[in-house]
């Protein structure tokens, strides 16, 4: 099973801004390089604003990237409800479906639908089944910091192994004194203190069991 | 297997496959079986991770690969002119038809109007000025002037492949515009349908009665095969969409609106690849002053029958 993380309104809409920038200046570079042809010039002209209007994102979404630029550079990505690669007819329908999403005006469907839905979709990701998704997903866990191991009191059932772990793991985010809080909720399953430790904390003893559980041995 | 040494036997797996992955991602060229073997050894590395309560970090790493290499694996690829030419052969004709009353429905809220209000334009002057004001309609009088060289423009300067552009963007984009509104229960929809029979039959009928009918008709005979139909078809796809959720029947309500963008959309499709083509006559071909009436009508005869042959016989039994 893989985990998704839907992005939120405020990454989206600098996605969406970005893009929108560089579609302003496609359209200003194909005025500036093809408006003195005449009216062959201008017919190119509409064309390629067309594109630029409805095919730009649809074209993006299916490339490798799976993202406009804009997404892309903000580290999003689209994809199906189920995680797979995005449809070509689900970009056809998510990117259709701006027309309704920007009614009113000012993409306000968009937005509302966005904020009363859990997965952050607007109307058209609602229509297609498709979530926009951070790429990198945010890992707050860092490998655990070294340690002598030290065996516990007691065998730990797999829920504690992993509560321990994870707490481990948390290391180098809490501050020392939130570690050592959590570490003494943990504290009946220590061994007893040998009276020679120099220390009376429970964080570097408990850190020797998660060392432990990750199978080190002394 | 404790995790310090599932991660020491399988860290170096893990790694070459990112690594190959990264290749992959960048366009180089990799060995598929392989990284088809390594992504299934990576999965089942994930869910014995997930499921021995390992490390999150070691997890996270593992997911981030999966989901790297799903992305690779699953995107779609087959995109070329084979497929191309079964959708326009079969799919698109037949999912136009398995959506036959909505069609029926998008076509009844258009031509109706537009019957109506091309009767009432040709019994007097008074009802086109209900709709448009009187310097649009002398714009149209002047767009189908006798004397012109190209029927339908309104500036004499403005050249075939300029009007092309011009039809792709506004035409196509309306068509566009036209599906997307259909999410609002299918009155958005309906109102382009409706305007737009509203508007064309008052502009038909008005310039019938004004004596421009001998200009008018042969310019639209033959790209309105294509146009009107692409209007009909984006709009009934729009229809299928919004009244999808509306009644949405033993399906969820967002379930049922999935279901019906999905059967949506081959109509889109089929819609824009008639107002493509509608684009393309409509700037080349209807607008040309020299071809003799009898010859476009004639071509919009076949196109006509062309169009309705397509949409309802293509693709009807199984070529095998």
């Amino acid at each position: 099973m893989l985990s998704l993380q839907p992005a939120g309104l405020v990454s989206r809409t600098m996605a969406f801004l970005l893009d929108l920038l560089i579609r302003l200046g496609i359209d200003l570079g194909l005025l500036m390089l093809l408006s003195s042809l005449g009216g062959l010039g201008n017919g190119l002209i509409l064309l390629g604003m067309f594109c630029v209007e409805w095919l730009y994102p649809i074209v993006f979404e299916l490339s490798r990237w799976g993202a406009t630029p804009g997404k892309r550079s903000l580290g999003l990505r689209v994809v199906m409800d189920t995680g797979l690669p995005v449809t070509p007819a689900a970009s056809f329908t998510r990117n259709m479906l701006r027309v309704a999403d920007f009614l009113p005006l000012a993409y306000a469907f968009g937005i509302v639908a966005m904020l009363l839905n859990r997965e952050c979709k607007r109307l058209g990701d609602l229509a297609a089944g498709t979530l926009v998704v951070h790429a990198d997903p945010v890992v707050l866990h860092d490998a655990l910091p070294p340690g002598a191991p030290l065996a516990p009191a007691r065998p730990l059932d797999s829920r504690e192994q992993a509560a321990i772990l994870s707490w481990a793991g948390r290391a180098k985010r809490l501050t020392p004194a939130r570690f050592e809080e959590l570490a003494q909720l943990a504290a009946p399953v220590l061994p007893p203190a040998s009276p020679d430790e120099p220390s009376r904390d429970a964080a570097p003893r408990l850190l020797g069991v998660a060392q432990w559980l990750m199978g080190r041995r002394a | 297997m404790t995790p310090m040494r599932f991660e020491a036997e399988y860290g170096p797996l893990w790694d070459d496959f990112a690594e190959q992955l990264s290749l992959a991602n960048q366009g180089k060229p990799v060995d598929a079986a392989l990284l088809a073997a390594r992504y299934r050894r990576v999965c089942e590395n994930l869910a014995l991770a997930q499921s021995r309560a390992y490390p999150i970090h070691l997890v996270a790493r593992l997911e981030g690969l999966a989901q790297n290499a799903h992305q690779l694996i699953y995107r779609r690829q087959d995109y070329g002119l084979r497929t191309l030419g079964r959708l326009l052969r079969q799919d698109l004709p037949r999912a136009v038809r398995a959506e036959g009353r909505c069609v029926l429905l998008a076509l009844v809220l258009f031509a109706l109007p537009l019957a109506l209000a091309f009767v009432l334009a040709l019994r007097g002057p008074d009802f086109a000025l209900h709709l448009l004001n009187a310097a649009q309609l002398r714009d149209y009088e002047a767009m189908y002037a006798d004397g012109k060289q190209s029927v339908g423009r309104l500036r004499e300067a403005a050249t075939d492949w300029q009007m092309f552009g011009f039809y792709v963007f506004n035409n196509i984009g309306i068509g566009f515009r036209c599906f997307g509104a259909g999410i609002l229960a299918g009155v958005g929809s309906a109102f382009v349908l409706v305007y737009n029979g509203l508007l064309i039959g008052a502009v038909g009928g008005h310039l019938t009665r004004a004596g421009l009918g001998h200009n008018f008709w042969p310019f639209v005979a033959t790209h309105s095969a294509f146009e009107l139909t692409g209007i009909v078809l984006s709009g009934a796809a729009g229809l299928r969409m919004g009244l999808g959720w509306l009644a949405p029947g033993r399906m969820t309500r967002l379930e049922a609106l999935r279901q019906a963008a999905l059967a949506a959309v081959p109509l889109v499709y089929t819609a824009f690849s008639l107002l493509l083509v509608a684009a393309v006559f409509e700037a080349f071909w209807s607008s040309a002053a020299w071809i003799a009436p009898a010859v476009k009508y004639t071509v919009a005869g076949l196109c006509w029958t062309l169009v309705l042959a397509w949409l309802l016989g293509a693709g009807r039994t199984h070529a095998r």
